[in-house]
């Protein structure tokens, strides 16, 4: 509270301050260009520098490891696996293989569905044969798993569904991802494009494969 | 132990995989796959257990913390919101399960660098000069607080910017700055002239 920021940022402390991440090369360009700037007018940062490479050298060799314990993590997620089978899980927590998605009525799923039917009803019918209730969602095999941001509001996930031609198939599942139908010709272009959207965390091609 | 004990030492290389790879697999670790997992963690293990060591300095600690931290990626996965690499909300589940385990010890400090010092087995090859330099920047490390030894691990071992490290550390970006400052100015003079005679 209080602190007076600098109308001028003082480059030797800055240069100073940054050094570690120039070495390291992660500075963001417009910080390396005023920090390179600097130094090639001030010998007594040259010199900083060049005792601050030995240190980040010295640091990044040091042999520091351990034993990889991939046994006790597999004890442990057996261990997990046998309590979740005698405890059943809340809803919310409640794991199942994708394979099983659209076995479970959960609250979630009466959610999706609502989503399903708003979509459905505001959206441009796909195809004259294609009417609310004509047949169960199950008969379109999704081919796209996406997850949205949790923040996401249903007209933003509308929208994405819209844009991309897609149509929600099943979710969400316990880890809150959709599993979608996109037009296959164009399901990568679509997933990039998906990808690009800063609502989405995640969207991967779903194969028949995949499910196994 | 079946996989074994053998230490894989991290190399840079090793530090920073590639993003796709590990969101790949991520996505596997969502739909619940243990073989995405288990490809996960051995991705993960090298830098993780690095990490951890240098923060904790204590080996017995490593194998906990680290398992606890990867067993919320496993478990709690959809907690990841995508706001952040997955290796900085891997990381920040890391420092703070350690510093959880560090508040709960209640023991003295004593000599932990003897833990980490490189051991009598290391090889005859080893050169004297190399190890005594080592041993002599793990002393200066291990004089650092835990917040200083995780900056410098993280911004010269583990490359992170230091936005990613005030997001991994939950501080602000200046903090990280200032930390830097003071652990580099402490290092090279506990290190005065040792580096010297290692390069």
């Amino acid at each position: 509270m209080g602190r007076i920021l600098p109308f001028t940022i003082d480059p030797h402390r800055e240069t100073r301050d940054l050094m570690p991440w120039l070495i390291s090369g992660r500075l963001e360009p417009d910080e390396r260009a005023r920090v390179e700037a600097h130094l090639a007018s001030c010998d007594e940062c040259s010199r900083e520098l060049a005792a601050e490479r030995e240190l980040a050298g010295a640091v990044a060799e040091l042999p520091i490891a351990t034993g990889i314990s991939w046994a006790a993590m597999r004890d442990r997620l057996d261990q997990a696996a046998k309590q979740e089978a005698i405890v059943p899980a809340p809803p919310v927590r409640q794991r199942f293989p994708l394979r099983q998605i659209g076995i479970f009525l959960t609250a979630q799923a009466a959610l999706l569905a609502a989503v399903v039917s708003i979509t459905l009803r505001s959206a441009a019918p796909v195809a004259p044969y294609h009417a609310l209730g004509a047949a169960p969602a199950a008969a379109v095999a999704g081919n796209a798993i996406v997850i949205f941001r949790p923040d996401i509001s249903e007209s933003e996930m509308r929208r994405l569904l819209k844009d991309s031609d897609a149509r929600l198939v099943d979710g969400p599942t316990a880890a809150n991802a959709y599993v979608l139908h996109v037009p296959d010709a164009e399901r990568t272009q679509t997933l990039e494009h998906l990808r690009k959207e800063a609502a989405i965390v995640l969207a991967e091609p779903l194969d028949a494969a995949s499910l196994r | 132990m079946s996989d074994g004990s053998v230490a894989q030492w991290p190399t840079r290389e090793t530090s920073s995989p590639a993003t796709p790879e590990d969101l790949r697999l991520f996505a596997g670790v969502r739909a619940h796959d243990r073989n995405a997992f288990e490809a996960l963690y051995r991705l993960y293990h090298p830098r993780l257990s690095r990490f951890l060591l240098n923060l904790l300095h204590r080996p017995q600690l490593v194998e906990e913390v680290l398992n606890d931290t990867l067993f919320v990626v496993w478990d709690r996965s959809e907690t990841f919101r995508g706001a952040s690499k997955l290796s900085t909300w891997i990381f920040a589940i890391a420092y703070r399960k350690a510093m959880k385990a560090l508040r709960r010890l209640d023991e003295p400090i004593e000599d932990h660098d003897a833990d980490l010092r490189p051991g009598e087995d290391d090889g005859p090859d080893a050169p004297m000069n190399n190890r005594r330099a080592h041993d002599a920047l793990l002393a200066a490390l291990g004089r650092l607080s835990p917040d200083h030894r995780a900056v410098v691990d993280l911004t010269y071992f583990h490359e992170m910017a230091y936005r990613e490290i005030a997001e991994i550390m939950d501080c602000p970006v200046d903090t990280v700055k200032t930390r830097m400052f003071h652990a580099r100015r402490h290092l090279r003079r506990m290190m005065d002239g040792e580096l010297a005679d290692w390069l």
